[in-house]
């Protein structure tokens, strides 16, 4: 019997951006076109598996391990739910903001599922939809070797979004050189900037990537939330859970993996400047004062 | 803060002060304070994963265990090694510091490989990791790829590694996960369909004691079984002083370890150190995979030996026979001494479940078994050990207590003897109870390790220290009236 | 300071030359990767007695992979400064390891009654990944609660953080200083991550620092300050150093006020600044303090070392220089007065030791130190160095030593093996560590960091120790058996 391959896939990108609700909404889409899929949330929020299981706040491998005492002590049941679809739900969870090591906490939540047999073999998706940046290598445990070997980063036509985008290309030649992960594309999460569409095209193809999908903004998205639901389970008639189960579908169909050329400072600039995002800098006001 | 604004006048304590808290810390008001406690642990009875890591290296032939973080941790681990066995302990580091904690320890890592590898020609490099590394997220995998591809070390030298971290679990747990990755390592690609070696692989688990491994051994030559012990410590643990320093004296040979995948059985004698282990093997080896407890006394070791019988298809050998004989001569002989004496017991799982079972066949209590750290799992196997004997009915397992506690009932609640490692000896000593040390690390007597606790053999020796050091204790406190030449 | 009077340079060993003890360096370097050779040349050399500093380099890095024997920071700080407090609760806080491995394994004793008002004992707040990602904070706060309640005699806790806390950016400081207030005790944060530095030494300065901001001048002595008030600094108690010291100390009529920090107690160590002088014997682990009660107080302080008859000789004279007429008298007496117990153990052990040469490796001090009481028996020390010493520990080291003798920092498994193998030494005193490989290979050995279970090797009553046991090493049956006849 061939053993249909696992695939692996992180998701990264700026915090705000939407992460979250894109990944759910992508997994949601799989599990229609009748995939089983893992979500495993690689963030302290714990915030990646709500709309899933209509759920505030799923329990959390770190919860868990607090309230035990012990890792030894946990039991898959206690953090592995099931949510629409049949999609499998883990949350590492973690610290408040400012104590802690919420990177260890990843580190420990991902060896507690290796060990507990969390990756079945009826699995085809995993996805782990992870904290903002790669600030410390526990934020990077979900590109590890022998995990996941694909990463879509969800970016919009805002400036920022398009720095991290970068800056997460950085992380990414590094692991690459020694592993087998690699670049899936660029998921636009519209923001309705001015030509958005062509400004992520056009930085994707200098990464050496491509923008997987476009994902319109649309106020459906928030209806659904309302409803801790994906839009796919929410509405599922509407064009938006077409998107997103077009999203899904792209990414189930995807074979361009690369590893990315990221850009220096300068030249993702000038991409910034050729769309007007932003202007050049007037190197004789630098440092001027308003009365001065 | 003004340091003349708080100045306070040296004190001394008051006599009668330190006479009420002496005569306090001895009550069961103090017990149930101690046993209140959640975040302060107290003279511990394990140590850190790293630790039983270094064992199960350092037990392959031209191994040198090697140390992914802080410099302190290999010379802490190394000094362990060498005070328990009065033995050299070879293991080097790659001295991650500040900048290390920082950036990651992938440059400590290449320069560590190309030193060790160049000054130490060892066949093999085992790397296991310290805290430091741990909480920042080294991925090991990754740099040990970059070291080969770089060349600082050859493409072909086998390095398995392991994550230890020292906040998870305790040193069998390293031992376990060290023991799986050197194992991966080495019968990667090894596997032939269909083939058999006929050995046995006998996996003897985190054990202090180099004689047991050796009775092992000569119980299964005795058999006339093919083997290979998984990892083997006794000569690198125990080796000769002929005036000849060697860095690798001994230990399971690599290719012997390689060959082991085409076995025809495995067979672990500790359950809870070679748990990963020993599930890697289930799906990964050819032939039988047996766990089974360690052969501490004559039940468990005749189990033992009707299984190797059954699995080989061999009869229990006359001497062996024999030698059960005598041992079970030897403890009807001196079984007055030991009847209805109540046990604490101290120490790793699998030892404990020995001892335990030892003590009820001799008609002893095992009144207070303590572990300092391991899991309900385990609580529950000893609460079914203890149930399956009258003696066993009044004894209370205690799992993720310290020695403070333990302290604690032997005050409220004494008891004739207790067995564990050295670091019970303060309690000990507070409750006037003799103390018999089996266990890892024993840093105060000599030769221990050379006389093993397993085994038709281990049982005489178990029985003659604990029986004679009983007689012992008659002697030296009986009043005159009391002393006589028999006992 | 102190300056020892035999600043004469020491005769030639035989065979011991500077041509070959640098091929002998040379031949081991040869035997490295390049990096490391050219990191590791400089800790090596041969010696120059006459030079005004030691040429060889230190405190510096592990080379990655040599196998050095060093410790860390947590090391210099648990097991070194603050271990040897008595009355005070040590807490390892952090994971498991650290605590376990450094309890009761370096012989600092103490008096008093365990668990009471002594704690020769493992506190550590054991740590869990729970404590790694949420933080450790509140646990050190609950776990100073309980032990205070379970052990209400202790006069303070010392806070020792392991890796992790630095790592994950707990505030020991802020829970200390919390919690001091609450128990009304002293509660003292020391910043001694394992990671931090390149050796013990850090630790050793960490732990100062931290006595310096809280313990030191916080307290006072309840009778009038005296003229023969003296602190008896860097005596760490090993095997009972401090309870044979500290009598001659007294016999020559001194007061000794406080001891840092073997079998000490923490207020009167915080009272030292009401001192007339700090005798310092471990001047690698406490010159800092030292140097700090001399600028903020104006105590001055001096180096001596007990060590051996002449050097004890030498120290009393010049201690007692710092004080009037009186006490020189007294000095002269009690030399006077233990000079035959010193020459009977000479008689005894002496014939039997004198023209054998002994290497030393050890911490900051001893190498140097004891070098005085191995030449009192006749025995010439061919190679010396220190695994966590500075420049200023060799510049006294150098004039200690002969002319070409070796020295060496830091020094890895790998060069200890070559060296000794070549200047074939008859003991060789160093660490555990080092211990069994040197047994195997048939050398006597002492553990000098931990006088092998024996000591103390301190004073007059120390010497007659020392003595019998550098001759029991040196001279047990058991070394003829080593080579089997067959």
């Amino acid at each position: 019997m061939a053993e249909k391959k696992l695939r692996q896939i992180a998701i990264y990108g700026k915090g705000g951006i939407g992460k979250s609700t894109t990944t759910q909404n992508t997994v949601a889409g799989l599990a229609a076109l009748g995939n089983k899929v893992m979500i495993i949330g690689c963030d302290p929020k714990a915030d990646s598996t709500r709309l899933i299981l209509h759920a505030k706040a799923q329990a959390t491998v770190m919860d868990k391990v607090r309230e035990l005492g012990t890792v030894e002590d946990l039991e898959l049941e206690d953090v592995l739910k099931w949510g629409y679809g049949d999609v499998k739900c883990v949350e590492s969870g973690g610290p408040e903001p400012g104590v802690g090591c919420a990177g260890r906490g990843v580190i420990t939540a991902i060896n507690f599922l290796e060990e507990e047999g969390a990756y079945t073999p009826d699995l085809d998706f995993v996805f782990y939809d992870v904290l903002g940046d790669v600030v410390c290598g526990g934020f990077a445990m979900p590109i590890r070797e022998n995990k996941a070997q694909e990463i879509y980063i969800v970016v919009s036509g805002e400036m920022m979004a398009m720095y991290a985008a970068n800056n997460i290309c950085k992380g990414i030649v590094k692991y690459a050189s020694s592993g087998s992960v690699r670049l899936g594309g660029l998921i636009c999460n519209s923001r309705n900037t001015d030509r958005e569409a062509d400004l992520i095209e056009a930085l994707a193809k200098r990464l050496g990537t491509q923008m997987i999908h476009f994902v319109p903004r649309d106020n459906q998205v928030q209806r659904a939330e309302l409803r801790r639901m994906t839009v796919i389970e929410y509405s599922p008639e509407h064009k938006q859970a077409e998107e997103y189960r077009q999203l899904a579908q792209k990414i189930a169909d995807n074979k361009m993996f690369v590893v990315p050329t990221p850009l220096e400072m300068e030249e993702l600039e000038e991409l910034l400047m050729e769309f007007g995002i932003m202007e050049a800098e007037d190197e004789t006001v630098v440092g001027l004062a308003e009365n001065a | 803060m003004s340091a003349e604004a708080a100045v306070k006048i040296v004190t001394e304590t008051p006599l009668e002060e330190i006479e009420r808290v002496k005569d306090w810390i001895n009550t069961e008001e103090y017990k149930e304070k101690n046993f209140a406690r959640e975040a302060l642990v107290v003279n511990p009875a394990h140590a850190c994963q790293p630790l039983g890591a270094q064992m199960v290296a350092t037990a392959f032939e031209g191994c040198l265990p090697f140390v992914h973080g802080s410099q302190g941790c290999a010379s802490y681990f190394r000094s362990t090694f060498s005070r328990h066995f009065r033995e050299p302990a070879a293991a080097t580091c790659d001295a991650m510091t500040e900048d290390g904690a920082v950036f990651g320890g992938q440059n400590n890592l290449f320069e560590g490989l190309e030193n060790a590898y160049a000054l130490y020609k060892p066949k093999m490099l085992a790397i296991y990791t310290t805290c430091m590394p741990e909480v920042i997220g080294d991925d090991l995998t990754a740099f040990i790829k970059n070291a080969r591809l770089k060349g600082h070390v050859p493409e072909d030298l086998p390095i398995p590694y392991a994550n230890t971290p020292s906040f998870n679990g305790t040193h069998i747990h390293g031992y376990d996960a060290m023991l799986k990755s050197i194992l991966e390592t080495l019968t990667a690609g090894q596997k032939i369909d269909g083939k058999c070696t006929g050995k046995l692989n006998l996996i003897p688990g985190f054990d202090g004691n180099t004689a047991n491994i050796r009775e092992y051994k000569r119980i299964l030559e005795l058999f006339g079984i093919p083997h290979t012990v998984l990892a083997d410590i006794s000569d690198v643990f125990d080796s000769p002083c002929d005036g000849h320093y060697r860095l690798y004296p001994g230990g399971t040979k690599l290719e012997d370890a390689a060959e082991s995948i085409n076995g025809k059985v495995t067979l672990a004698l500790q359950k809870y150190s070679t748990v990963n282990t020993m599930k890697w093997i289930e799906d990964e080896y050819s032939g039988e995979k047996v766990v089974m407890p360690m052969p501490f006394g004559i039940q468990k070791t005749d189990e033992f030996l009707m299984k190797l019988a059954e699995l080989f298809g061999k009869p229990v050998p006359e001497e062996l026979k024999a030698e059960r004989g005598r041992a079970v001569d030897a403890m009807t002989d001196a079984h007055q001494y030991l009847h209805g004496k109540k046990f604490a017991v101290a120490g790793d799982p699998d030892y404990l479940l020995g001892i335990v079972s030892f003590l009820l066949e001799m008609g002893a209590i095992p009144y207070h078994v303590l572990c300092s750290r391991s899991t309900k799992k385990f609580e529950k196997e000893m609460k079914a050990l203890l149930a399956s004997s009258p003696f066993g009915a009044t004894g209370k397992v205690y799992i993720n207590k310290d020695l403070w506690h333990l302290r604690s009932l032997l005050m409220t609640d004494p008891v004739d003897g207790i067995i564990g490692d050295t670091h019970a000896k303060w309690a000990a000593r507070d409750a006037n109870i003799p103390l018999f040390r089996i266990g890892f690390p024993i840093i105060d007597r000599v030769n221990l390790h050379r006389s093993p606790v397993i085994g038709y053999q281990g049982a005489v020796n178990m029985l003659t220290m604990i029986a004679n050091k009983f007689l012992d204790i008659k002697d030296e406190t009986c009043e005159n009236q009391w002393f006589e030449m028999m006992r | 300071m102190y300056q020892g009077d035999d600043r004469h340079e020491r005769a030639p060993i035989p065979g011991i030359t500077k041509e070959r003890t640098e091929k002998l360096i040379a031949e081991t370097l040869a035997e490295m990767p390049e990096k490391a050779r050219n990191k590791r040349a400089p800790h090596l050399g041969a010696n120059e007695p006459t030079a005004t500093c030691c040429a060889v380099k230190s405190n510096r890095k592990v080379v990655p992979g040599v196998m050095s024997q060093r410790g860390c920071a947590y090391a210099g700080a648990k097991g070194v400064v603050w271990g040897p407090i008595r009355d005070m609760v040590h807490i390892s806080h952090g994971p498991i390891g650290c605590g376990v491995y450094s309890w009761g394994t370096r012989r600092n004793l103490m008096q008093g009654i365990p668990g009471v008002t002594s704690f020769p004992m493992d506190f550590t707040s054991d740590f869990q990944e729970k404590d790694i990602v949420y933080g450790g904070d509140k646990k050190l706060e609950k776990l100073l609660n309980e032990a205070n309640e379970l052990f209400p005699l202790a006069k303070g806790f010392s806070v020792l953080s392991e890796c992790p806390v630095g790592l994950i950016g707990d505030d020991i400081n802020a829970v200390a200083k919390k919690m001091e207030e609450q128990l009304e005790k002293l509660v003292v944060p020391c910043n001694c991550e394992g990671f931090r530095g390149v050796s013990q030494s850090l630790g050793h300065h960490i732990s100062n620092d931290s006595i310096r901001d809280h313990i030191i001048g916080k307290f006072e002595f309840p009778d009038p300050v005296g003229p023969y008030d003296v602190a008896l600094i860097g005596d760490y108690n090993i095997g009972g150093d401090v309870w044979a010291a500290k009598p001659i100390l007294e016999e020559i009529g001194l007061n000794v006020k406080s001891v840092w920090t073997g079998d000490g107690e923490v207020e009167k160590i915080g009272a030292t600044h009401q001192v007339k002088l700090n005798l310092i014997h471990c001047y690698r682990s406490m010159n800092y303090m030292c140097k700090v009660m001399e600028e903020k107080w104006g105590i001055p302080w001096l180096e001596y070392n007990f060590f051996g008859p002449t050097k004890i000789a030498e120290s009393l004279r010049a201690i007692a220089g710092r004080f009037d007429e009186s006490i020189q008298e007294k000095a002269e007496a009690v030399i006077a007065k233990y000079q035959p117990m010193m020459q009977a153990v000479l008689d005894e052990y002496k014939p039997r030791l004198n023209g054998k040469t002994a290497m030393l490796f050890v911490g900051g001090l001893r190498p140097r130190h004891t070098i005085g009481a191995y030449e009192d028996l006749g025995i010439q020390i061919t190679g010396a160095g220190y695994e966590f010493a500075h420049q200023d520990d060799y510049d006294r080291t150098s004039p200690e030593m002969a002319n070409g003798t070796l020295i060496y920092d830091d020094v890895s498994e790998f060069e200890l093996e070559k060296f000794v193998e070549e200047l074939k030494p008859d003991l060789v005193g160093s660490g555990i560590k080092e211990k069994y490989v040197f047994q195997k290979a048939g050398i006597p050995f002492r553990q000098m960091h931990s006088w092998d279970y024996s000591g103390p090797y301190h004073g007059y009553e120390g010497f007659k120790i020392f003595a019998r046991d550098i001759d029991m090493a040196i001279n047990s049956p058991t070394w003829k058996l080593v080579k089997s006849p067959f």
